[in-house]
């Protein structure tokens, strides 16, 4: 059985009789005519699944199956949206879901990199931020700082710094935060949230393990 | 709202004294309609108000503005028990020359009347429209809804767009302003404040309203969430909804 999380940049497919795990960019799924899933969640997976499974729940009960803890707060950083839910003797706390704001977002930050040709796994995390209040506006800083002589790297830092501020206080400032997304896998966003909190990556599947159940 | 037709109406805000509105129907005639001004009835935008506001209070000045000539008077709750903007908006009604008729609901006019539909089961939109069809219209229900313990709560005000309503099972229970005004006391803070101890409770506010101090206050105490719209719900506010009462 297919099951799917099709964000808006990136979709991650399941098949849950072998486990394999198949993650495209979303506008190589959209070329892909006639794929269907039996369940699945996320901007772009409406049309194409039978079951359609609310983002919120499938994140929710997602970490819960990757979460042992009783009370813990997560956090997907998606394309172009931030899920937050924090979970109180293991039930529903809080819930918040920041849809389409560039402020705190991975699609922004993709862009800035690729137009900077920046190597996320290799950029150092910068003590400075920008205000990123909107995620144009941060964008603009950031050109602004490289007009001025403040090297790409640094500049693309320094807005994830900001982002990264953001997404720390949507969260509700925890203690200890799990991390789903995309960020899992950059080093530069985690050792920054390591200076705010205890971050723990849960990875990019947590809605598909939220699906399965 | 009857829009496309000539007949004159009666409009009102809020939830006016009882004899407020028993007065201007006495001097207007008994037989105009009553028109709910707070309800989105597809009166375009006037013009008059800042765009971040109070979505309910817009309506208010775009539904009179829009009525016209056809509005022989406006029953405004202008006290406690609506808000500064109500009271703004009917300084400006007035500015307009609307006649505006001013309510303020005070404690010695409280009544007490039972929780029927706040408390019974049903689909919810039907249980707020029949409440705020009781500022007309105060008689009981012959057929009141089956009383039902509470597995989710509403608190709030009738939103802008009911349709977030829809997401809520039969057996959920009416708080906030809501209850107050079938209580018969739309200025009682401490019924407003009021929800039961550990039911899931979704804390709903418009954007640019007061009573968000309240629905983030109470949703921290209670464990609820606070939601807030502005004008039509989207897909992030049904999300949440959703997945706070699948998982709560």
């Amino acid at each position: 059985m297919l099951i799917a999380d099709c964000g808006s940049t990136w979709s991650k497919i399941l098949e849950t009789d072998t486990d394999a795990i198949e993650i495209i960019q979303t506008r190589e799924l959209i070329r892909r005519e006639g794929i269907r899933f039996e369940i699945a969640t996320g901007h772009s997976a409406k049309s194409r699944c039978r079951i359609y499974r609310n983002e919120l729940i499938a994140l929710a009960e997602g970490s819960l199956a990757l979460v042992a803890d009783g009370d813990f707060s997560v956090v997907d950083v998606g394309g172009r949206d931030v899920k937050f839910v924090r979970f109180a003797g293991r039930r529903v706390n809080r819930l918040d879901w920041n849809l389409a704001c560039g402020s705190s977002t991975g699609a922004t930050i993709e862009l800035l990199g690729h137009y900077y040709e920046v190597e996320f796994d290799r950029l150092a995390p910068s003590e400075r931020w920008i205000n990123v209040t909107c995620g144009v506006f941060g964008m603009e800083k950031v050109l602004e700082l490289v007009s001025t002589g403040t090297p790409p790297e640094e500049a693309v830092a320094m807005f994830l710094h900001g982002m990264v501020r953001n997404v720390f206080d949507f969260s509700g400032r925890p203690g200890r935060l799990y991390l789903s997304g995309g960020f899992c896998e950059n080093d530069c966003f985690l050792q920054t949230m390591g200076n705010y909190c205890t971050v723990t990556p849960l990875g990019r599947t947590v809605p598909l393990e939220g699906l399965r159940r | 709202m009857q829009t496309n037709s000539s007949r004159r109406v009666i409009g009102y805000y809020g939830f006016p004294l009882r004899s407020a509105l028993g007065g201007v129907r006495d001097r207007f005639g008994r037989d105009l309609p009553l028109v709910d001004l707070d309800v989105a009835a597809g009166a375009p935008d006037a013009g008059l108000l800042p765009p971040a506001t109070c979505r309910i209070i817009a309506n208010v000045v775009d539904n009179a503005v829009h009525l016209g000539p056809r509005l022989a008077a406006v029953v405004a709750a202008v006290g406690e028990d609506k808000c500064d903007r109500g009271r703004h908006a009917a300084w400006i009604l007035r500015e307009l020359g609307v006649i505006v008729i001013e309510s303020r609901f005070h404690e010695e006019a409280f009544e007490d009347r039972p929780l029927l539909y706040s408390t019974g089961r049903g689909p919810l939109a039907g249980r707020v429209e029949a409440i705020m069809a009781t500022v007309v219209d105060p008689a009981l229900p012959g057929d009141p809804p089956e009383p039902c313990l509470p597995t989710h709560g509403f608190w709030g005000v009738p939103p802008n767009d009911m349709r977030i309503l829809d997401l809520f099972p039969p057996t959920t229970h009416l708080y906030g302003w809501v209850r107050c005004v079938e209580a018969g006391r739309p200025a009682d803070l401490d019924l407003e404040c009021f929800v039961d101890e550990g039911v899931p409770t979704v804390f709903f506010h418009q954007a640019f309203c007061a009573k968000q101090d309240l629905a983030h206050r109470l949703a921290e105490k209670h464990g609820g969430i606070a939601v807030d719209c502005h004008g039509e719900i989207n897909d992030s506010i049904l999300a949440k909804v959703e997945a706070f009462i699948r998982l709560s």
